[in-house]
């Protein structure tokens, strides 16, 4: 096993050990000669005591700086400075990821497109009392009658037994002011037109 | 390794008949080991026990931690040039008065401390104090023996390369502690090797060798009132003061959580060590860490126990195949230290044999049991009894606890703090050290299956909690 070839990697480490000479002066050491000719500059004779540790002091931090200073102390401090970076690096990743994941499965759900047809805005205002605004809603007619006083009375007085699907009128609305329904007949799907004909739209 | 040779005293050969002594009689048998201090702040420990043999030697407290890059590995160096010679003994002299003798000198270097210690017979002690004195205070330090030396070093240096092991462990210092002197390794770059001068071993020494850093210790057969006196006769001239009062105060070293990979796949296993941020010599928390590393144990492939072992971690390793073989240490340094599981093995189960040691440690921390806290407190009573087996281990102990601790902390005081360990401390001082902290990890070999940082990182800690 050759000096030179174990210790190779250290040679930019190792001291210069000054120009090439033999170790011992005249002696019959051919071998020596050989090991420092393929040595180069770093001189016959190389053994660990001759390897120099770099010098780190550019990545050391602060408290550590000092060789003559124990590491002890301040280990804890380092330490704990290590791991609150490690965990809220932690943290902020799995935040991240859960955040990706969400986004790229919420992708399969509804666009935003479809999603603004299921809502509507209506200014309630504009309709006066006792008239009755239709609205193209979910590809569906949408009614909103402002009732007049006698037709809210006239409904919240209907026999419920006389109702093929009992419900009393003050189920169907929040506000009995205002009545919503899907303009669709449930007979055959006509759409009523409102005031008209011989039962005034019937609804 | 040398046998040394301890006659029992009188006392104890009559029962011959009986096993040897027991746990507690060896607590409290070992007698008091005796400070003294001179005028100029050198300490003179001794243990005195009836044996014919001593070993007595300085423990001075510089190490390549106190180098900087320029000198790095001049106390090495200078360990090197120790026996070369003084100014009243040159080398022949100083060779011919220690064999003469019967004595062994040694020395070793480490980041902390330095010692140069010497074997011999009781009788010999005042000539051996002299003889180190001046092996201390008056080397020659020639420039010829320093020019040769030069050469030795770098063979020493080269053959270093082949025991993976320090290559691993001293590279992991050098990770773990980069830009601080504890992560020099002791050895010192081969550049200083070649360019070290006289100088530079006598600025160290008088920076360095300082009596209030130094201590006399000796264990065996010595008398410790001799002692002294042999102290103050050759040891008194040592000085205390620092050039421009400048004493050299260590500041604290950093620590960074960091890996080193020395990869070459044509070595045939891979050598991984893993480690943490340890506790000081002085904290209250070694022992707790000492009985958590016996938890965690260590395991050779040649172990017989197989799945029969105590340790966990090596249950798995036989069963699994996963190492040639771990083993849990720590090195401890005045004000820090490095807590790690050091393992050799294949480089296709790395990644496992990394996996399973790193879950050992989050046992540690978590649900370590009465019963393994039990098992290591026994093992490790055991082994720190059992280690001072001769009067060189007992005389470095001396040496090293006075240093670290200004005094020589007896058996039966360890045995009380480890007696003291539950499983609710362990836990708790494990997890204050090892949960969740970074981590430095040195890897040589066929290393590619090292995971990365990050991982290794990641397993310091479990969700679960």
């Amino acid at each position: 096993m050759s000096l030179p070839a174990r210790l190779g990697a250290f040679s930019p480490y190792l001291q210069a050990c000054g120009p090439l000479k033999a170790l011992l002066p005249g002696a019959g050491n051919t071998e020596v000669l050989v090991k420092s000719a393929v040595c180069g500059h770093f001189g016959a004779r190389l053994t660990h005591t001759d390897i120099k540790i770099p010098d780190f002091s550019d990545y050391r931090r602060v408290e550590v700086l000092d060789p003559k200073k124990s590491s002890q102390e301040s280990g804890d401090a380092r330490r704990a400075f290590s791991y609150l970076v490690t965990g809220s690096t932690a943290v902020v990743g799995v935040y991240a990821a859960k955040t990706v994941v969400t986004q790229f499965v919420s992708s399969m759900s509804a666009s935003a497109d479809v999603l603004a047809l299921s809502q509507i805005e209506i200014k309630l205002s504009d309709i006066p009392e006792g008239k009755n605004m239709a609205f193209k809603w979910r590809g569906k007619p949408l009614f909103v009658r402002h009732r007049t006083e006698k037709e809210i009375a006239a409904e919240q007085s209907v026999d419920l037994s006389e109702l093929r699907d009992p419900q009393h009128d003050k189920d169907r609305v929040t506000n009995p002011i205002w009545v919503i329904v899907i303009g669709v007949c449930t007979h055959l799907g006509c759409v009523p037109i409102a005031n008209a004909g011989d039962y005034g739209g019937d609804y | 390794h040398q046998v040394l040779v301890s006659f029992q005293p009188l006392l104890l050969s009559l029962r011959r008949g009986q096993a040897s002594v027991s746990y507690a009689q060896s607590l409290l048998g070992a007698p008091e080991t005796r400070l003294t201090t001179l005028s100029n702040g050198l300490r003179i420990a001794s243990e005195e026990t009836n044996q014919a043999t001593c070993t007595v030697g300085l423990w001075i407290g510089c190490g390549s931690r106190y180098e900087s890059e320029k000198n790095n590995g001049a106390g090495f160096f200078l360990e090197h040039m120790a026996f070369k010679g003084t100014k009243k003994h040159p080398q022949s002299a100083l060779e011919q008065a220690v064999e003469s003798m019967g004595a062994h000198l040694s020395a070793y270097t480490s980041r902390e401390h330095t010692a140069y210690y010497m074997k011999t017979l009781a009788k010999d002690l005042p000539k051996a104090v002299e003889l180190l004195a001046e092996v201390v205070q008056s080397s020659s330090l020639s420039e010829a023996d320093i020019e040769q030396q030069r050469s030795v070093v770098l063979r020493e240096l080269e053959e270093v390369q082949g025991s993976l092991q320090d290559v691993c462990l001293d590279v992991l210092h050098a990770t773990a502690f980069q830009g601080t002197p504890l992560g020099h390794s002791v050895l010192g770059p081969s550049a200083n090797a070649r360019t070290l001068t006289r100088n530079d071993l006598v600025e160290y020494i008088n920076s360095h060798y300082k009596a209030p850093r130094m201590v006399l210790a000796t264990a065996g057969g010595v008398n410790h009132d001799e002692l002294v006196g042999l102290a103050k006769q050759h040891f008194s001239g040592v000085s205390f003061e620092y050039e421009g009062d400048a004493v050299p105060v260590l500041s604290p070293c950093r620590f960074t959580g960091s890996e080193i990979r020395m990869r070459d796949d044509a070595l045939p296993l891979a050598h991984i060590a893993i480690a943490v941020e340890g506790a000081g010599v002085a904290s209250p928390d070694i022992v707790p860490l000492m009985v958590a590393n016996s938890i965690i144990g260590s395991y050779d492939i040649t172990f017989g126990g197989g799945k029969h072992l105590s340790s966990r971690l090596a249950r798995l390793a036989a069963e699994l195949n996963l190492c040639h073989s771990f083993q849990a240490f720590h090195s401890s340094y005045s004000d820090t230290g490095l807590l790690g599981i050091y393992f050799v093995t294949d480089k296709h189960k790395i990644e496992d044999m990394m996996h399973w040691a790193q879950n050992a440690w989050m046992n540690l921390c978590t649900t370590v049991t009465e019963s393994d806290v039990a098992r290591a407190k026994n093992a490790l009573k055991a082994s720190l009894v059992g280690q001072l087996n001769g009067t060189t281990p007992v005389c470095d102990d001396i040496g090293r606890h006075i240093l670290n601790y200004g005094r020589r902390i007896p058996l039966a005081e360890w045995d009380a703090r480890i007696e003291a360990v539950t499983p609710k401390i362990v836990r708790d001082v494990c997890s204050k050290y090892i949960y969740d902290k970074c981590p430095a990890v040195s890897a040589v070999g066929p290393i590619e299956q090292v995971p990365d940082y990050n991982r290794m990182r990641g397993a310091m800690y479990w969700l679960r909690f």
